[in-house]
């Protein structure tokens, strides 16, 4: 393709100047303002008034000049290292993931370098924070690209005359299973009480020990399986077993002040029946999740 | 419009001569439409043995590190021409390239699949599987709507 030939050597110095000069204007307007940034007062350098380096990093260098050099190489290496993130789009498969790994090592690197060498952030959850957001940033470009490259396969399917296959996270072929994970999740548990409650107060041994720890993991274990192999990885699966679960899960943990795992035991096996299920239709068919 | 066929024989391509009044734009496009067909059939070899089969008989054409390939439902052939030379003489209504190494006859694919790593996969008549590369995508799409609005 020769969208992907475009000299991308260009692209990094472009992206390296605009990070050098960058870098001195987040210290200059994000110092104090909502971002949370800096770590001090900045000072100014080369004789300018204008605040481009904190001065707990020209305490560190031994000048503000120094200091601001530094930043300014920082802030190009995270320039030029975003600059070139749409690259390793233009690959397949593993290369696709490989590259992209990569990249995301880099970008996170790089940004931890410049937020802590140049004494942006102090302590140690801010970094934390911003590496995370960093993270799903990733996620979410990852995920609207996959929805893009999802939209043209539905494409190719229906210029094809083909069956237009599964819908987003299968939603559609999730749904015919959702009343058996009301009723396991929801209704059985509330059945329960009734006797529970008739039989007075105290601990709900049926739907808060016995049900949730020998039947319900089992039960989700088996829906997940059939699923998997009926129709792959279905992700909204477990998902609606936390929801449904998430009730009795909050009416437990309020009124007998027990841990919050009672989710866990049917999202848990719920996940893993369906992983099982989709292990075991590849294995049979050799077909795509 | 009359559509008339009559066997010669000893015929080898077949000839197409348009009877009209006047020059249409209708009659410019069909011509057009005639022109871009490629019927010819493929030279392969078996062996030895020298074949010419017809088009659409091929699931696939593909390099394998020796030379061009032809995959049909049944065998695989040695294709003597280059890839890029393959791509002209077939039918481009019909045959589109998925990646730099291969080309598909699209009359028999069954199915397109994504995976989570952003690969597409063609399953071709008989579970053949196939890869498509995404700097592809645009170029198939096109041929498909091209065909589509040929068939409209």
């Amino acid at each position: 393709m020769k969208g992907e030939k475009r000299p991308f050597p260009l692209r990094v110095v472009l992206g390296g100047l605009l990070g050098a000069v960058v870098a001195p204007l987040v210290v200059c307007y994000g110092w104090g303002s909502w971002i949370g940034i800096g770590e001090g007062v900045p000072v100014g350098a080369f004789g300018l008034s204008f605040l481009m380096v904190f001065r707990s990093m020209a305490s560190a260098f031994g000048s503000a000049e120094v200091a601001a050099v530094v930043q300014s190489l920082l802030g190009a290496l995270l320039g030029g290292v975003v600059t070139v993130a749409t690259l390793p789009f233009a690959e397949d498969g593993k290369t696709l993931v490989r590259r992209s790994l990569f990249h995301f090592l880099a970008t996170q690197g790089a940004f931890l370098l410049l937020i802590l060498v140049c004494r942006w952030v102090d302590g140690w959850w801010l970094p934390l924070l911003y590496s995370a957001l960093l993270t799903l940033l990733y996620l979410l470009i990852w995920l609207g690209r996959w929805t893009g490259w999802y939209l043209e396969v539905v494409e190719l399917r229906e210029l094809l005359g083909l069956d237009p296959g599964p819908t987003p996270l299968k939603w559609r072929e999730t749904l015919p299973y959702l009343p058996l994970v009301l009723l396991m999740c929801l209704g059985v548990p509330l059945a329960l009480r009734v006797p529970e409650y008739m039989l007075g107060k105290g601990f709900p041994a049926l739907s808060g020990v016995y049900y949730p720890i020998l039947v319900l993991p089992v039960v989700s274990l088996c829906v997940g399986v059939s699923l998997g192999k009926r129709r792959g990885v279905c992700p909204l699966y477990p998902a609606a077993c936390l929801l449904c679960c998430l009730p009795m899960t909050c009416w437990l943990v309020g009124a007998f002040s027990t841990p919050p795992y009672y989710c866990l035991l049917s999202v848990i096996p719920a996940l893993l029946g369906n992983l099982g299920g989709w292990l075991w239709r590849r294995r049979k068919g050799g077909k795509m999740p | 419009m009359e559509v008339e066929i009559r066997m010669e024989e000893g015929r080898k391509e077949p000839k197409v001569i348009i009877l009209t009044g006047e020059e249409t734009e209708e009659v410019r496009r069909l011509v057009e439409q005639l022109q871009e067909l490629r019927l010819d059939p493929v030279p392969v070899r078996r062996q030895e043995e020298r074949l010419l089969l017809p088009q659409e008989a091929f699931l696939r054409f593909y390099t394998d590190g020796k030379g061009v390939s032809a995959q049909t439902d049944t065998e695989t052939f040695a294709v003597p021409l280059r890839l890029y030379e393959l791509e002209e003489r077939l039918d481009k209504s019909r045959f589109a390239r998925i990646s730099n190494g291969e080309i598909i006859n699209l009359n028999k694919v069954t199915a397109v699949d994504l995976s989570l790593s952003g690969t597409i996969r063609m399953t071709l008549e008989g579970g053949v599987y196939v890869y498509v590369s995404r700097r592809y995508v645009k170029k198939i799409k096109e041929t498909l709507k091209a065909g589509r609005r040929r068939n409209q």
